[in-house]
């Protein structure tokens, strides 16, 4: 994107993130590729090497650091990525076939998810923390319900929505990108809230307090919404379509600068980048998808109110991003799990679930800045280290 | 015309309860650059702990007073706690004093429940008055508006005539100079957080006087207070009061007369100086 010729992107961030050594929020370290993961851990290792006793190592061998382990680990941690994320996807379609509720569920965190993931798109790699992001759920879900309200067949009025979604997007992007930091938290609550303010003010529009019900679904050819295991399946797999999506944004040269100007806007902006259009484009991105998780939402539920969009719906979806781990796709996905499980089964055994909510969300900012993801990732970085440490002992032993 | 006039009068006393919050916001802001979003919430607190002071004592000064200091008090406990734990970092202030909204909304609706209140003014302030031009008109929002005014005096008295003032706006001009010059910065933002707090329970009494205290009133008012910061300017002092008057005003005239876009009429002055002025006509950019 807009990227001046023989400029590495990849090689330019690992330059940046020298760079900016001491930022205030390390949370976003980029995807675990292979050679950012071990390299950290494997210097480590041979500072503390050099200063222990050296007797150890060639000990430790006979146990199980065979080259063949070794092998066995560097495959893990190649594969186990990829593998778990095949058997959640299993998973997900085998959750999704009954009617009960764990498959309502099961939805409503998919729906949830996509939200999370694009605000990640926005806040973890733009650095734009969106406290508006339930407006544009709702903009999406009440364009289908006004446009069919308005007797247009359902997939005109997906269509409405979407291009409402995508139009309300790219102008309110003029305004909200000039700023960055606290100042855009603070523009896209305003925007989030005045859309909450026209869906419940609004009243010859949006039925006010009411909402509005949707009762027709689209269909195409063999494919009809209206069958409720069909809704399920087309959740999922626009879920897995904007998950994959997102991620590939975020692995494209595209993504790899968008991170650079989040680290270093001054840096990028020297080298000739559009800076201000990477963050428009990926504000775009961020409201798109939301909408399409908007008219998800509505034919799931059958129902849009104001409610779905109110100020703590808006910040559920930020706290989604972050417990789960800004910058990281998956992470804010695993958030999404995370506060429905504390919204629809937590309540009924805590009452006061809500406060629980702001604890661990302080908790996880006080202890945790990369999240659960953040965790995860630590865990990958040390089972690096392990393997680094092994392969160490095998090549001094001879 | 009597009826312009009463409606610029309830925007006038709107925008005294705005200042209140939204000073108190924009001061923390600006010394100490923590984005307090919580301020919502602790005027809310404030103003049901004024409540249960009240219906107890039934002393309405008591009440305001109760939810002024009280509020106070949490206010230098979590600039203590909280905000000295996170260090620097002005993402994850906002991000934990989010978390902090759940949990104080949440505690407010096990404790005051979930229907709304309104408190009511004592004697000769509960009363209506003619004013001259013959508009009957609450004596308890008249009240309401020299408060705000009086508070807005000793506040200007405060930064511009006092050493503490002074102190203050250097921190907001070069935080590590006024550390380098050997003032207690800690005691200053302590100081700093707590009369921010201070203003917002001050404010969430008088406000439940007029606006009432409801789950979700402290979104509400922190709407208002967000779209003064960014009117005005975040962390300017002068901002604030520009900006409550114009939010004040126009929301009251849009809920009078355009009720169905009231919130988005809102927008249209924080649009305008997004696009003309980004930092706010007050403000200047940072970092």
């Amino acid at each position: 994107m807009t990227r001046p010729s023989g400029v590495n992107p990849r090689l330019l961030l690992r330059r940046l993130a020298v760079a900016r050594r001491g930022a205030p929020t390390g949370s976003a370290d980029g995807p675990p590729t292979p050679g950012r993961g071990g390299r950290p851990p494997l210097g480590a290792e041979r500072r503390s090497g050099a200063g222990g006793s050296g007797g150890s190592p060639p000990g430790k061998q006979s146990g199980g650091s065979s080259p063949r382990t070794i092998t066995v680990m560097r495959r893990s941690r190649q594969f186990g990525g990829p593998a778990a994320g095949l058997v959640i996807a299993l998973l997900l379609v085998l959750l999704l076939q009954g009617n009960g509720f764990v498959s309502t569920l099961v939805v409503d965190m998919l729906v949830y998810a996509i939200v999370a993931m694009s605000l990640d798109f926005l806040g973890g790699y733009a650095g734009l923390i969106s406290l508006g992001q339930a407006g544009f759920l709702g903009v999406g879900a009440y364009g289908v319900a006004i446009a069919e309200a308005h007797f247009y067949p359902p997939w005109a009025a997906v269509g409405i929505a979407l291009g409402v979604t995508l139009a309300l997007g790219l102008a309110l992007g003029i305004v909200a990108v000039r700023v960055k930091g606290v100042s855009f938290v603070i523009i896209t609550l305003a925007m989030g809230q005045v859309l909450w303010g026209l869906s419940y003010q609004w009243v010859g529009l949006s039925e006010g307090d009411n909402g509005i019900t949707v009762s027709v679904l689209p269909t195409i050819g063999p494919l009809d919404l209206n069958d409720p295991l069909t809704l399920r399946m087309t959740v999922l797999v626009v879920f897995a379509v904007v998950a994959l999506l997102l991620v590939t944004f975020t692995r494209s040269p595209f993504g790899l600068s968008l991170r650079g100007v989040r680290s270093n806007e001054a840096r990028l902006a020297a080298l000739g980048y559009r800076t201000g259009l990477h963050r428009y484009l990926a504000w775009v991105i961020a409201v798109f998808f939301t909408g399409v998780a908007g008219v998800l939402y509505v034919f799931v539920n059958q129902l849009i109110s104001p409610t779905t969009m109110d100020f703590s719906a808006n910040g559920l979806f930020v706290i989604m991003a972050v417990l789960g781990g800004l910058g990281s796709i998956w992470g804010p996905a695993l958030g999404a799990v995370v506060i429905v499980l504390f919204q629809q089964e937590l309540s009924i055994y805590v009452s006061r679930w809500q406060t629980l909510m702001g604890l661990t969300l302080i908790a996880v900012v006080l202890l945790s800045p990369g999240g659960f993801w953040g965790l995860l990732r630590a865990a990958g970085r040390r089972w690096d280290a392990a393997i680094a440490r092994r392969q160490r002992d095998v090549e001094t032993v001879p | 015309m009597p009826e312009f006039v009463a409606q610029t009068l309830n925007g006038l006393t709107l925008a005294g309860i705005i200042f209140l919050v939204s000073s108190g916001f924009t001061l923390v802001f600006g010394v100490m650059r923590v984005t307090n979003l919580s301020h919502g919430a602790v005027y809310l607190v404030g103003g049901y702990i004024g409540y249960s002071v009240i219906n107890a004592t039934h002393n309405f000064f008591l009440g305001l007073a109760a939810g002024a200091l009280a509020m106070a008090a949490l206010g230098f406990l979590l600039e203590r706690t909280l905000i000295t734990w996170l260090g620097r970092s002005e993402m994850a202030e906002l991000l934990a004093t989010l978390g902090l909204i759940y949990v104080l909304d949440d505690l407010a609706l096990a404790i005051w429940g979930g229907s709304p209140v309104t408190i009511n003014l004592p004697g000769f302030l509960g009363q209506s008055s003619t004013l001259p031009g013959g508009i009957v008109y609450p004596n308890g929002r008249v009240f309401i508006l020299i408060v705000a005014i009086l508070v807005a005096a000793g506040l200007y008295y405060l930064l511009r005539r006092t050493r503490i003032g002074a102190i203050v706006r250097a921190g907001v001009d070069d935080r590590d100079m006024v550390s380098a010059l050997g003032i207690n910065v800690r005691r200053v933002f302590a100081l700093v957080f707590s009369l921010g707090a201070l203003l917002a329970g001050f404010a969430g009494v008088l406000g439940g006087t007029v606006l009432g205290l409801y789950t979700g009133g402290d979104s509400d008012i922190l709407l208002f207070a967000l779209a003064v910061v960014i009117v005005g300017g975040l962390g300017s002092y002068e901002g604030a009061i520009v900006g409550s008057i114009v939010i004040g005003l126009i929301d009251n005239y849009g809920t009078a007369y355009f009720p169905a876009v009231a919130y988005s009429v809102l927008f249209i002055p924080v649009i305008a100086v997004l696009l003309i002025r980004p930092h706010g006509l007050f403000g200047r950019a940072t970092t």
